[in-house]
């Protein structure tokens, strides 16, 4: 640096939102893991209502389809005590290769059709 | 204070570059987490907010976001990536004049955290559901490491095309 600056307050201060959101977002993701170990319990979440609740180790294998008020449609698939999206008809397919539902941290997501599949207990 | 047509020759310059960025990391395999990115078109936002007036910058991101929507696989996620880029670029206009040329790194990774707070944002409105608030923290992570990587390249560029310093506008 050819000058110093006259005040580091507000590097100081980036700095230090930086460290707080990234320690943060570790804690976050361990209490997760900690919490999330025996989580068996799954909702499907579409615009702020729930649509359906399972509880995996129960429930029977089935496929569902939902439609989305836009028109458009996902599928998910219960089978072998886990929850996927098997089917859906936007062109990124980014809830599909997801996967199955692993994680209280890592909800399946399908945002064109504002859709969620989650542990139930993420915010208890 | 008027534009010259050089400089807009040198945005609409960084423009087409920060998109060919983009549509090039359109085609790389992506890790299946939405709003999870490398984001290396944000290398040239950053350069530009080191390197050009705000109102410029945000020229330049607005017409990035706009036409890279054309070329999405899904158009209709034009309104995450605009919140966030929107938080993210008044973030780092408002520290940039008091960020040293050699932690511009930090400045792009409080831009990331920013982006993704945006776009958390703009995702809990839109689906009515704070139930994708829990992918948060898997974003500002990714979010974290993407902004050091492209936050690093944007210093590399600030300080090695110019000779003179930054923040000479």
């Amino acid at each position: 640096m050819t000058k110093k600056d006259p005040s580091r307050a507000p590097l100081i201060a980036v700095a230090v939102f930086v460290i707080v959101a990234a320690l943060g977002s570790v804690v976050w993701l361990l209490v997760g893991m900690l919490r999330g170990a025996d989580a068996r319990r799954v909702e499907v979440v579409q615009g702020g209502n729930v649509l359906y609740t399972y509880d995996l180790a129960t429930a029977s294998p089935q496929t569902v389809r939902i439609e989305a008020p836009d028109g458009g449609w996902n599928e998910f698939t219960i089978a072998d005590g886990e929850i996927r999206m098997t089917a859906a008809d936007c062109p990124d397919q980014t809830c599909v290769h997801m996967g199955p539902l692993r994680a209280e941290n890592l909800p399946i997501v399908c945002l064109p059709h504002q859709l969620v599949i989650r542990f139930e207990d993420a915010d208890t | 204070m008027r534009m010259t047509t050089r400089r807009l020759t040198e945005l609409a310059l960084l423009t087409a570059a920060a998109l060919i960025i983009f549509v090039i990391e359109l085609r790389m395999p992506d890790i299946a987490i939405p709003g999870v990115k490398l984001g290396l078109a944000n290398i040239i936002t950053v350069y530009a907010v080191f390197r050009y007036r705000p109102g410029e910058t945000a020229m330049l991101v607005a017409a990035r976001i706009l036409l890279g929507a054309l070329f999405s696989p899904n158009p209709s996620t034009l309104l995450y990536s605009a919140s966030g880029a929107a938080l993210c670029l008044v973030g780092m206009l408002t520290v940039r004049k008091a960020i040293p040329a050699r932690y511009i790194w930090l400045c792009s990774m409080m831009g990331a955290i920013l982006h993704n707070i945006g776009q958390m944002t703009a995702a809990v409105l839109l689906m009515r559901t704070t139930a994708v608030l829990s992918l948060l923290p898997v974003l500002l992570l990714s979010g974290c490491i993407a902004g050091l990587f492209t936050g690093l390249c944007a210093q590399m560029l600030v300080t090695r095309l110019y000779k003179k310093p930054p923040h000479d506008l």
